[in-house]
């Protein structure tokens, strides 16, 4: 079976929140970790995501995507820029020809947290957030239908896809087609593969959209009543609140810091 | 060919067990029709025949060689299946093409390919299109194209996953037709079936499942006299034979003159 989210405002506290909070959350953490004068803020960020990832009981698998794209995407970056940043001034190692610079090592790490931070922020809100729930928040505030189809079907395409491509795999070894093995002989069996998925998701979602203009989809002067319902509790306006001024705060500091009236962040170096 | 299913158990990852405990053998050439309702636990069954899945526990032995020793694709060579969905299977831009694809990749010469080609595509009625892109082709023409690639492979063992599934009266009629001369060949055919008037007509051995388990599993007509047995597992006799019954004949019949045989020996008595 595809695995669909099955999150339906009946766990905890972050299935139950309203999913547009969520994604102010995303953008108040993301934009935070960003606009702040240094990598500090990502950090302490990262750990609040760790922590609500344990809440939603999804640490395993958020662990592995922080760490399994997070650490190579360091690396790459701490390399690069560490060693290459035409900021580069303090010299905090060199190896032979290679020179560690600080400028680019806090340049690396402010980016590489700011990515996690959104990525991390992302895949919790996307794990435990039903998409029928989303749409049905956004279409609440007034996105329209056929908007809110279209981000409905891009977030299902996923593993729709994945199903899809399983069972087409197993047609075709079925057929003789050794799907796995060596590196060669996995790309030579993904030619076949790659026809059937392509072919049979354009014919499924011209089906699709006809059967969805049957059931009276897109009909135009109907106010439409909403299958799934969705809350504003006092917790989601709570949360809310809290989320704007914690972003506005982060906002107000970072002005002060980097306009120099009141630089109270560490000075790394002069690395800024 | 011999296949053993030895204390077959299989677990999806949620935890769901498709398959709980199921012995049976499948030997010669009796075409074998396997019921129940949707989520008895067919197509995961016949899924192990050729390791498409694998066992959670138990065995599945191929003239006494575990399934496990090798992969799908090397099992292929023995043991045909035909998956329900056509547009799962298909992918190249002519049937030819399509027939051909299987045997190549098993290896078989270009001139036996060639001589079976026109046999099989006889067989499922393609001979004059075997230059069609299969997506041109109706649904029914689509289904005996993915039939006729693997019936090109020449396997002893041929399993069809729901054959009937959108068949019209001929497709039905040519099903059995395809089934009968796979008897006469001597090879074995597996499929699974909603359609028990189809089942009745073409299959002599019934594998009666429900619920991960095998309920019954015997000749025809033993099974479908089952009453209770078919009724707990939500399957009902085809309409003849349920009114053979229900007007308390004393043999299962499926067809007509069987029927009318049997009304004019109880007539007699």
């Amino acid at each position: 079976m595809a695995k669909l989210c099955v999150a339906d405002g009946s766990g905890n506290f972050l299935d139950r929140m309203n999913p547009l909070v969520k994604i102010l959350g995303i953008f108040s953490f993301g934009l935070g970790a960003l606009i702040w004068p240094d990598f500090s803020l990502g950090l302490v960020l990262l750990l609040v995501l760790f922590l609500l990832a344990a809440v939603a009981g999804i640490l395993p698998s958020f662990s592995k995507l922080i760490l399994g794209f997070g650490l190579p995407v360091s690396i790459m970056l701490l390399f690069i820029q560490g060693c290459y940043s035409p900021k580069n001034r303090v010299i905090i190692a060199s190896w032979g020809f290679l020179h560690l610079g600080l400028e680019g090592t806090l340049y690396a790490a402010k980016i590489v947290s700011t990515l996690l931070v959104f990525l991390g922020a992302f895949y919790i809100v996307n794990k435990t957030t039903y998409t029928g729930r989303l749409v049905a928040a956004l279409s609440g505030i007034g996105l329209p239908a056929k908007i809110g189809y279209l981000v409905l079907a891009s977030l299902n395409v996923v593993p729709q896809m994945e199903h899809r491509i399983k069972v087409i795999r197993q047609a075709q070894s079925a057929r003789g087609l050794e799907t796995g093995g060596g590196l060669i002989s996995r790309i030579k069996a993904y030619l076949p593969l790659l026809g059937p998925v392509v072919l049979s998701s354009l014919t499924d979602s011209q089906e699709r959209g006809m059967t969805l203009e049957t059931r009276g989809f897109g009909i135009k002067g109907v106010r439409q009543s909403s299958y799934v319902k969705v809350d504003w509790r006092k917790s989601d306006q709570l949360a809310c609140w809290l989320l704007l001024v914690f972003f506005l705060l982060v906002l107000l500091a970072s002005i002060l810091s980097r306009t120099g009236i009141y630089p109270f962040t560490y000075d790394w170096g002069g690395g800024r | 060919m011999k296949i053993e299913l030895q204390e077959l158990v299989h677990s999806y990852p949620s935890g769901d067990r498709a398959l709980d405990g199921v012995n049976l053998t499948f030997e010669g050439q009796e075409p074998v029709a396997i019921i129940g309702q949707n989520g008895a636990g067919k197509t995961t069954l016949v899924k192990h025949l050729n390791g498409i899945l694998r066992p959670s526990s138990g065995h599945v032995l191929i003239d006494g060689t575990d399934i496990e020793t090798a992969s799908t694709a090397k099992w292929s060579a023995k043991l045909g299946y035909i998956f329900q969905n056509p547009d799962d299977q298909l992918f190249l831009e002519s049937v030819r093409k399509e027939f051909e694809f299987g045997p190549r990749q098993i290896g078989m010469g270009q001139e036996e390919i060639d001589r079976r080609m026109e046999r099989v595509a006889d067989l499922v009625g393609l001979t004059g299109k075997l230059d069609t892109h299969p997506f041109d082709l109706g649904p029914t023409d689509k289904k005996f194209c993915t039939i006729g690639a693997v019936l090109m492979m020449n396997t002893q063992v041929v399993i069809f996953d729901e054959p009937t599934c959108g068949q019209d009266k001929a497709g039905n009629e040519r099903l059995g037709r395809i089934i009968a001369e796979l008897g006469r060949q001597g090879r074995l055919c597996i499929a699974i079936s909603h359609d028990m008037k189809f089942v009745s007509t073409n299959f002599s051995r019934v594998v009666l499942m429900c619920q991960g388990k095998v309920l019954l599993d015997g000749p025809k007509d033993q099974v479908f006299s089952q009453e209770s047995v078919l009724k707990q597992a939500y399957v009902t006799p085809p309409p003849l034979t349920r009114v053979a019954q229900e007007s308390g004949l004393d043999r299962p019949v499926f067809t007509v003159p069987a029927f009318i045989e049997a009304v004019k020996d109880a007539g007699q008595h």
